[in-house]
């Protein structure tokens, strides 16, 4: 090992090797971007099965029809007599129905705050325990009153009172059943799985008076629409990119597939014919789904708490009816019932391409490694030319244990006489990342009116800081080459570190911050005016700020709604991708730009 | 540095401390549950709970949970309750941090790194002053983590800093006592005395000098052994008469009954031992770490505060249930070697490996605990990358501290490239 090691060390005084870095960074990029575009290639992605043998997709009959029928279209009409009444009378209708049917009922107020808007409502549930089983492990049914998209979810609560009256007279469960029905997708659930779990802001959320054992999987029916479907849409994103098992989805495909004979469809990709291009479109917008960290539906709010969970939306005119959609969830449930413990055997870390195929975690990671180890790799050179151009020789080794003082008291000075000055670097590299707090927090607390015009602000004064901050680094200080190639190596050497980190919890937000950070890679100082102002221009074409104001044209929303919906993911939800923007890809950015208008005075 | 300088670095260090206990209300529970700095032998937890059971006269040791030492008991029930106010305890800890820094400053200013007795480096005119050395001690981030986390690995560090300060300037006794606390609290500082007894002989004051080697080992041993001695008998007589206690906190970490997962190589290792070989395995383990002392304080004899560096540092690696706290321990005298640093090679390297390690960590506990997608191995191989990081440091560091020595035989070569053959 110390062999090796000290062969490698006397490479480093080869000039040549010194020149190898921003290629093999550059490759490093390319190779990253080329293998995510091989992923939906046969030879890469592989066929989905099922691991967990317990599940046994359907493999039984499902006798939810027939009578069922009429017990639906009663529990419509009542479902219809109270649309448009307010969330306490609703629940109270719904309460009678439910506790007729022999079941408990809980109901549970909560609250949320986010952008100046006040999210209150009252959660209902009922409780079937298990005639087989001790009250130890339970499976959700979530039928929430809007869909998110505000639909009045019709079809989905009535079919979800349908089947509880139905799994009732069942003796064969061995788990309890619960019946959530919140009053809208986004707020409710996550409200009540929080307090099913004791993990809830008691001031805002009422505990739950009625509680069963350890959830073991949940199903949301998202069923707006009045006529007969086609095909099922399967949402399983959750937030933060954390997804359920792949069981569960196989499961579900292969019940909807196998036995009912109906199509599924991920992604919003109704139409699949299964080539290299449709495979591709629905990676990259599971991938986007992923990275923007997002809920999707109802189901979200479940998987933080490692409870596999998704949403199935019928779509589409065809000949399939509502009783062909409560098979569906019959044979899930029954599916469900059979497990002898939690969703484990199968991935977790997944891209689907389709509904029967998919890559795993060891195939996709290395292209977001790779984009991260493209920082690290040219923090390690600027490193090593910054210990090489300022003295040579002497300055060789360095002080790791200065790097460490540096690091914890930026306020001692004493050391800067020879190797390598650390302490103007370290502080513009911390300064950075301590500005980064002003923006987390002023858009996530801003009322929604003020978003629009704060952000306009704010992308002005962050094009300006840079040049400012270089401006005043040059009349206090006389930095040199070598002060700026350290900035630059501490702040890539961060970006890499957290990029590798992030991408081992979610690949594809990593994936999307790498790629979009990219460039930073490739800045230095400058000489020439022209190329430098044409530098920062296109830097700030890539600009976190920019960057959302693009995203927000494209998908064609405001950027106040863009950013009242950030801040209600990250006030509800917990989602952290707001975080990774400014407190990581932001300051970043800012170095590589003052990089960039940095002029060494030596 | 003078003495205000020092005085704005330990306010600065405490306040930094208090603003961080009082701002962030939550977040001492929050590191306090962290394996990386609570580990089952220095949890504050657990430490309440064998305080709740001492209060209600109930042998602390009955919950199964409390491995510490007896005389921690008395001391924390003395404070006010820990619920009602918390101050009372963080401005305990506050404090031992500032008095480690203290001694650490102390270490420093005696030069004894550069020029001990036996030996005096060409190089040691480059160093930093006490000053920054404490104040690197005072603002490593893994220091506040530990001391915001209440670890009752801090006492122990306090300890071993003290009684080699007091080792260098000239009162063995004090040396001996102050480790023989260290050792009552965490039995394995009990390893240094060979290279405390070596720095407190070379250190000697000229008034009160013993010149037989052996007369004065054998002096220091004896006090060593008295102390611990009166310390374990009031234990005894704490914990109502009663030699449980020695099962329960000494027993715990020869034999790793408690497997709770922490940044060591142990707990892995014997959560897949099968039964039959475990106890040989724990042999194996104690003797390697047993070795070192020996070794090294023969090859490093003429510098006695390198080899009680380089043994810190393989504690921190090798120990049944190292933390956080004794990564920082380690990590903050290494800054006292500052004459050798340009002769360190991987100190880039080695820096990485060890902040990969730190961001890897908690990001892998959290898929394997909370999130479930991930396993055991996760967090384990993260531990084996941060002791990686660790013992290129160590070799890193002697490698430099021999270097040094050999450039004395041999000014030829100073400067020039070498290899090991």
């Amino acid at each position: 090992m110390s062999r090796l090691l000290s062969s490698a060390l006397s490479l480093r005084r080869d000039p040549r090797i010194l020149k190898l870095p921003p290629y093999l960074s550059f490759l490093c990029i390319l190779v990253g971007v080329v293998w995510l575009f091989l992923l939906p290639l046969n030879n890469y992605s592989r066929r989905t099965y099922i691991s967990e043998n317990a599940l046994l997709p359907g493999q039984v009959h499902t006798y939810f029809g027939g009578s069922e029928h009429h017990v639906l279209r009663a529990y419509r009409h009542e479902v219809d007599e109270i649309v448009g009444q307010d969330n306490y009378q609703i629940n109270d209708k719904l309460e009678e129905i439910l506790t007729g049917v022999g079941l408990k009922v809980g109901r549970q107020n909560y609250t949320y705050h986010s952008a100046g808007d006040e999210y209150s409502g009252q959660n209902l549930y009922a409780i079937l325990q298990a005639p087989r089983g001790d009250a130890t492990e339970a499976i959700v049914l979530v039928a929430a009153w809007k869909n998110v998209e505000e639909q009045l979810n019709r079809n989905g609560v009535s079919l979800a009172l349908t089947l509880v009256r139905y799994f009732k007279r069942w003796s064969l469960w061995s788990k309890d059943i619960i019946l959530v029905i919140p009053p809208d997708s986004k707020t409710g659930t996550q409200a009540w799985v929080d307090a099913y779990h004791d993990a809830h802001n008691p001031e805002l959320v009422a505990p739950l008076p009625l509680k069963s054992g350890a959830l073991q999987g949940a199903i949301a029916i998202d069923y707006p629409q009045d006529r007969h479907f086609k095909a099922i849409h399967i949402i399983y994103d959750g937030p933060n990119g954390q997804l359920p098992n792949l069981d569960l989805i196989n499961s579900i495909v292969n019940i909807a597939g196998g036995q009912m004979g109906m199509t599924t469809s991920i992604q919003k990709m109704k139409q699949h014919t299964n080539n290299y291009p449709d495979r591709l479109q629905t990676m990259l917008r599971g991938m986007l789904n992923q990275g923007l960290g997002y809920a999707a539906g109802a189901h979200s709010s479940f998987i933080p708490y490692h409870v596999d969970a998704v949403t199935l939306q019928p779509y589409g005119e065809g000949f399939q009816d509502e009783m062909a959609m409560g098979r569906l969830v019959e044979g899930s449930f029954r599916s469900l019932n059979n497990l002898l413990e939690h969703l484990h055997q199968s991935f977790f870390f997944y891209l689907l391409m389709q509904t029967d195929r998919f890559v795993s975690i060891g195939t996709y990671l290395p292209s977001a490694m790779l984009l991260a180890a493209n920082f690290t790799i040219m923090a390690i050179s600027l490193w090593v030319k910054s210990g090489q151009s300022a003295t040579q020789g002497s300055g060789k080794s360095k002080s790791k244990g200065k790097g460490k003082k540096g690091a914890a008291s930026a306020a001692s000075t004493t050391i800067q006489n020879e190797g390598r000055d650390l302490f103007l670097p370290l502080a513009i590299v911390a300064a950075c990342h301590a500005l980064s707090v002003v923006p987390l927090y002023t858009f996530n607390r801003l009322p929604a009116s003020m978003l629009a015009p704060a952000f306009a602000i704010f992308s002005a004064i962050s094009a300006a800081i840079p040049l400012v901050i270089s401006s005043l680094i040059n009349v206090f200080y006389k930095p040199t080459t070598q002060h700026f190639q350290l900035t630059k190596s501490f702040s890539l050497l961060v970006l890499g570190m957290c990029l590798s980190t992030l991408a081992t919890l979610n690949f594809s937000l990593a994936f999307l911050i790498g790629l979009l950070a990219t460039p930073l890679s490739f800045v230095r100082p400058v000489k020439s005016a022209a190329v430098r102002w044409s530098l920062a221009g296109l830097l700030n074409v890539v600009a976190p700020p920019t960057v959302v104001y693009t995203a927000a044209h494209i998908w064609g929303i405001s950027i106040a709604d863009l950013l009242r919906e950030a801040s209600f993911g990250w006030n509800v939800w917990g989602m952290y991708t707001p975080v990774l923007i400014w407190c990581l890809w932001w300051p970043a950015w800012m170095v590589g730009v003052i990089n960039v208008f940095g002029a060494a005075s030596a | 540095m003078t003495l205000r300088g020092k005085a704005s670095v330990y306010v600065g260090a405490a306040l930094l401390r208090l603003i961080l206990f009082l701002a962030f209300p939550g977040l001492p529970d929050l590191l306090t549950g962290r394996v990386e700095i609570s580990t089952p032998v220095t949890s504050f937890k657990r430490l309440q709970e064998g305080l709740f059971l001492y209060t209600n006269n109930v042998s602390p040791y009955d919950g199964g949970v409390y491995h510490q030492a007896p005389l921690l008991l008395p001391l924390f029930s003395l404070l006010p309750s820990v619920k009602a106010w918390p101050i009372f305890t963080h401005l305990l800890y506050i404090l031992v941090d500032v008095l480690s820094a203290d001694a650490l400053y102390k270490i420093a200013h005696s030069g004894e790194a550069g020029s001990s007795k036996l030996f005096t480096s060409p190089r040691r005119a480059k160093k930093w002053s006490g000053v920054a050395i404490a104040a690197a001690f005072l603002f490593n981030p893994y220091t506040i983590a530990t001391c915001i986390g209440r670890s009752t690995g801090v006492f122990t560090t306090c300890a071993i800093l003290h009684a080699i300060s007091k080792a260098i300037y000239g009162s063995p006794f004090k040396a001996m006592v102050a480790l023989s606390f260290a050792s009552y609290l965490s039995m394995y500082p009990i390893l240094l005395l060979p290279p405390v007894v070596l720095l407190a002989y070379d250190r000697q004051l000229e008034k009160r000098r013993v010149a037989s080697g052996l007369q004065f080992a054998g002096t220091n041993v004896l006090v060593v052994v008295g102390c611990v001695a009166v310390l374990l008998g009031m234990s005894f007589v704490i914990t109502g008469n009663s030699w449980e206690f020695l099962a329960r906190t000494y027993g715990i970490q020869f034999t790793l009954s408690d497997l709770t997962p922490n940044v060591g190589l142990w707990w892995y290792f014997f959560i897949e031992m099968f039964d039959s070989f475990r106890a040989f395995f724990l042999g194996v383990f104690w003797l390697h770490l047993a070795a070192y002392p020996a070794a090294l304080c023969f090859r490093l004899r003429p510098q006695p505060l390198a080899v009680l560096t380089i043994i810190l540092g393989t504690f921190s690696i090798f120990k049944p249930y190292p933390s956080l706290a004794d990564a920082s321990l380690f990590l903050s005298m290494i800054p006292l070697f500052r004459h050798i640093f340009p002769l360190m090679r991987y100190s880039f390297v080695t820096t990485s490996t060890l902040l990969y390690a730190t961001f890897l960590g908690p990001a892998f506990y959290h898929l394997w605990i909370y999130a479930g997608s991930g396993n055991a191995n996760f967090f384990y191989a993260i531990t084996l990358v941060w002791s990686l990081g660790q013992s290129l440091l160590v070799s890193d560091l002697t490698f430099a501290l021999l270097r040094d020595e050999w450039e004395i035989e041999r000014p030829d070569m100073i400067g020039k490239e070498i290899r090991q053959i």
